[in-house]
């Protein structure tokens, strides 16, 4: 079934040359030959009506129509082995502190402006730089609790950071779907290969968000708070608020008395201590961000800033994940935590600067441009694959806002072996570890492995045409005594 | 009597040996932390509790829907010849029970018409998918306050029900779709039943489905009884017999009104026994016994047990008094149809009170 796969002069992370599984891939590779066609075809439409009809699900958004789709699963294992892990996670942890120093930093006394390290105008210009957070003392100094960080991989197999989501990263709910339909549709293979468990994730956020609690808060009740049943990433909230035992609402479930945030029950009202809140920043209070919005809660800001109540995670933190300022992280490393980075940028060129601008002007046709306000894959130019006409047109838009793009030279992504209709071919791989940073920071050992399921295509999003996969970070293998 | 099975017995080989009490207790809970059972109730939202009510509703109403369209066609087989007037009054009675106007949108054959706007109508409020679909739109918004095998048994019957295959089934095998509505409804009141933890959630879901129950009863029973009364003439006993039977059916009720000693197939003691037999659980008696306990289970859980009762209790603990004390002269004297409105009415009421107390306004 591997006959005709090829390597296109890019990092492949099941096999060191066609035919040749790397050892750690073994037991896989071996397993799935084995398994006819027809066998793979059955097993993977268990697991599609075992998605849908469990309701795993997300919504995508088109002019005409929500429709709801499966987050299409492939069943070949991405697998990472322990010494491999053991970077990824000592560099994650790494940043993950950074990030939360620098956020400190920005909206306290800002000594790393002062040392002149990153432009004040970019944080300031940053569209998710929050001026109501200046100044404001949160619960153990810690803005990011939770963290999604795009990993891909060069032509050498060396890991980047492609971007740090530290405002609502989703996608952890997949993870956990994925690894038990996993189990149920290969259970001996997975009982072999002694994976590391993901499952106790629910348990250690609810872990980290207890531990956020406004001070002198011993048994904080905790809520996820849900723009509601239309959004994309629905099926996620009510997952985790059930697998937290915690209650899911909405904005109007919510108000505001006294300074304090209550829920409306059918007992009457309950006081609430934390709130993992999977809505924007604009939509959070309507007296202090967007007056138009109904997602949110009016006052909680104020209670927020009264230390009645903790927003997890915190409101601001989106200056930190801004394209504009990633370039600057691994600064912000060696700055707070004297350091050198373990895992590297993807090498960024920034618009607002004239010498940057000026080169992504003349190599549009060589680079990846990115709106720095967007996510999900939407405002950006794939240079090498645009029409003239099309360079021509975001070369424009950037001249007109250039604090609004960066720009990175094409990183190919490493390629993984994926099901397509015409047997195993080659497809593009990232991966989003989820950190949570609470009583300590937690890794969870594996993560998210998107896949673009268009041959040759880049852009891994679910909105996109991405499908998921299940990832394996193996045990290590215990020293001799 | 099997010999005691002690710990050691249940535990994998080896470990048992090396163990002592201490540590086991180490490894079963935390260390330090107390274990604690029957605490608090957890806070249930309004809005949940919202939602779950119309999704024990639905689901009922969804049963209903199925039951009524394949007894009806039943009926109308075992009728012999029907005047179309008649046939097309069976139809439009099918219709009022179920909230409808007679009114059908569409041309051509009224049957085919009604069974459309009944069955695949998304206009149609009532229609089976419109009930589906909302009661798969309510466990939606409470994935997490009801129980996974809840949800994917709302879940599956809602894909089940979709898509271009569900047209060919009405035509080749309605009565496999509707069969399939009503045991999916079943498995539905089964799973809730013990993977819900009879707290205030299962009272909402029960409350939502015995009132939802208590209405088509009563709708159902109204509509038969003016039909029977209007047509007493015409029909021929083994004609009235037919009807008699369906309204049984159509009640889920027939085996147990055959099972009543001297049961006899008259208008009179059927109607009886629907609106007064204790023990059935299709009959109004024992539905308006089962919400009055979910109302005042739900108020002592919110506002303690001496609190007292709201106006959803006191209404249905009235209705339920008059009926436990019911005699069926009373009911025969004081007009069959106007006694069963006012049921009818009383629960209705006694719904739109638990809306107001206790629903996101």
């Amino acid at each position: 079934m591997f006959a005709p796969y090829e390597i296109p002069g890019i990092f492949d992370e099941m096999f060191e040359t066609p035919g040749t599984p790397r050892p750690h891939y073994r037991d896989v590779y071996e397993r799935l030959l084995a398994l006819e066609r027809d066998g793979l075809a059955r097993r993977r439409r268990m697991a599609d009506v075992s998605f849908r009809n469990q309701g795993i699900t997300f919504t995508v958004y088109s002019e005409s129509q929500n429709v709801e789709r499966i987050f299409p699963f492939d069943l070949m294992p991405r697998i990472i082995p322990p010494q491999e892990w053991d970077v990824i996670e000592r560099g994650l942890i790494q940043r993950i502190t950074a990030l939360n120093l620098f956020l400190e930093d920005a909206y306290g006394a800002q000594a790393i402006l002062q040392e002149g390290l990153i432009p004040p105008r970019l944080v300031y210009g940053a569209k998710f730089f929050r001026r109501e957070m200046i100044g404001l003392k949160v619960p153990h100094g810690i803005y990011v609790h939770i963290c999604g960080t795009d990993l891909i991989r060069d032509a050498d197999g060396r890991y980047l950071v492609l971007e740090d989501n530290g405002r609502s990263p989703s996608g952890v709910s997949y993870v956990l779907e994925n690894r038990a339909v996993m189990k149920r549709v290969f259970p001996t293979l997975f009982a072999r290969c002694r994976v590391r468990s993901v499952e106790e994730y629910p348990y250690n956020l609810l872990r980290t968000l207890r531990h956020a609690a406004p001070p002198g808060v011993d048994d904080p009740t905790v809520v996820v708070l849900t723009p509601g049943t239309f959004n994309s990433a629905y099926f996620e909230h009510s997952f985790l608020a059930r697998q937290m035992g915690v209650e899911l609402v909405e904005g109007r479930d919510l108000l505001v008395e006294n300074s304090f945030v209550y829920m409306r029950t059918v007992a009457g009202l309950r006081r609430v201590d934390v709130i993992y809140r999977r809505i924007d920043d604009d939509f959070l209070d309507p007296l202090c961000f967007r007056p138009d919005s109904a997602l949110g809660v009016a006052g909680l800001m104020n209670c927020y800033r009264t230390g009645h109540v903790t927003i997890v995670n915190a409101p601001g933190t989106g200056v930190a994940d801004d394209k504009a300022i990633y370039p600057f992280v691994p600064d912000m490393i060696r700055f707070y935590l004297k350091q050198e980075p373990i895992l590297d940028n993807v090498q960024t060129y920034i618009c607002e600067r004239p010498d940057d601008l000026a080169f992504v002007l003349d190599h549009l046709h060589e680079l990846v441009v990115k709106s720095t306000n967007e996510s999900g894959g939407y405002g950006m130019l794939m240079g090498h694959q645009a029409s003239k006409a099309e360079r021509e047109d975001f070369a424009d838009k950037i001249r007109a806002h250039p604090r609004d793009f960066i720009a990175q030279p094409v990183v190919q992504l490493s390629q993984h072996p994926t099901q397509t209709d015409d047997g195993w071919r080659g497809r593009r791989v990232d991966l989003r570890p989820y950190i949570l940073y609470g009583d300590e920071v937690r890794v969870m050992p594996g993560g998210l492995t998107r896949v673009a399921l268009r041959e040759g295509s880049l852009v891994v999003n679910s909105s996109q045409g991405g499908g998921s996969k299940d990832t394996w970070v193996l045990e290590a293998e215990e020293a001799a005594p | 009597m099997n010999p005691p099975r002690t710990m050691s017995q249940s535990l994998p080989n080896g470990m048992s040996q090396s163990m002592d009490g201490g540590t086991m207790m180490q490894r079963l809970g935390r260390p330090g932390r107390p274990v604690v059972v029957n605490q608090p109730e957890r806070p249930l939202l309004a809005r949940v509790a919202d939602s779950i009510y119309w999704l024990g509703r639905y689901m009922e109403r969804a049963e209903h829907v199925a039951r009524l369209l394949v007894i009806n066609s039943h009926l109308l087989m075992d009728a012999g010849e029907l005047t179309p007037a008649l046939v097309a009054r069976q139809w439009r009675d099918l219709l009022q029970v179920v909230h409808l106007s007679p009114e059908v949108p569409g041309e051509g054959d009224f049957e085919a018409r009604v069974t459309h706007y009944m069955v695949l109508d998304p206009d149609n409020p009532n229609s089976l998918i419109s009930c589906i679909t909302r009661a798969r739109e309510n466990a939606r918004a409470i994935r997490s306050d009801i129980s996974a095998e809840m949800w994917e048994a709302v879940n599956e019957l809602y894909w089940s029900t979709r898509g271009p295959e569900v047209e060919t089934l009405l035509r080749e095998n309605p009565e496999g779709l509707y069969d399939s509505v009503v045991s999916a409804s079943m498995r539905f009141q089964g799973i809730t039943d013990q993977t819900l933890g009879h707290d205030q959630r299962w009272y909402f879901v029960g409350l939502g489905k015995y009132l939802e129950r208590i209405d088509v009863t009563c709708r159902l029973l109204e509509t038969r009884l003016a039909f029977l009364l209007e047509y007493d003439e015409q029909l021929e006993r083994p004609i009235r017999n037919v009807h008699l039977m369906g309204a049984l059916r159509m009640c889920c009720s027939i085996e147990a009104y055959r099972r009543q000693p001297n049961s006899q197939l008259e208008l009179l003691p059927v109607a009886a026994f629907i609106v007064l037999e204790r023990h059935h659980p299709r009959s109004v008696r024992f539905c308006v016994r089962e919400a009055r306990q979910a109302a005042q289970a739900m108020r002592q859980s919110t506002r303690g047990h001496t609190g007292a009762a709201d106006e959803t209790e006191k209404g249905l603990g009235r209705l339920e008094a008059q009926l436990e004390y019911a005699d069926p002269k009373d009911i025969l004297s004081a007009g069959m149809g106007s006694y069963i409105r006012k049921i009818r009415e009383t629960a209705d009421a006694a719904g739109a009170a638990v809306r107001k107390r206790y629903f996101l306004q």
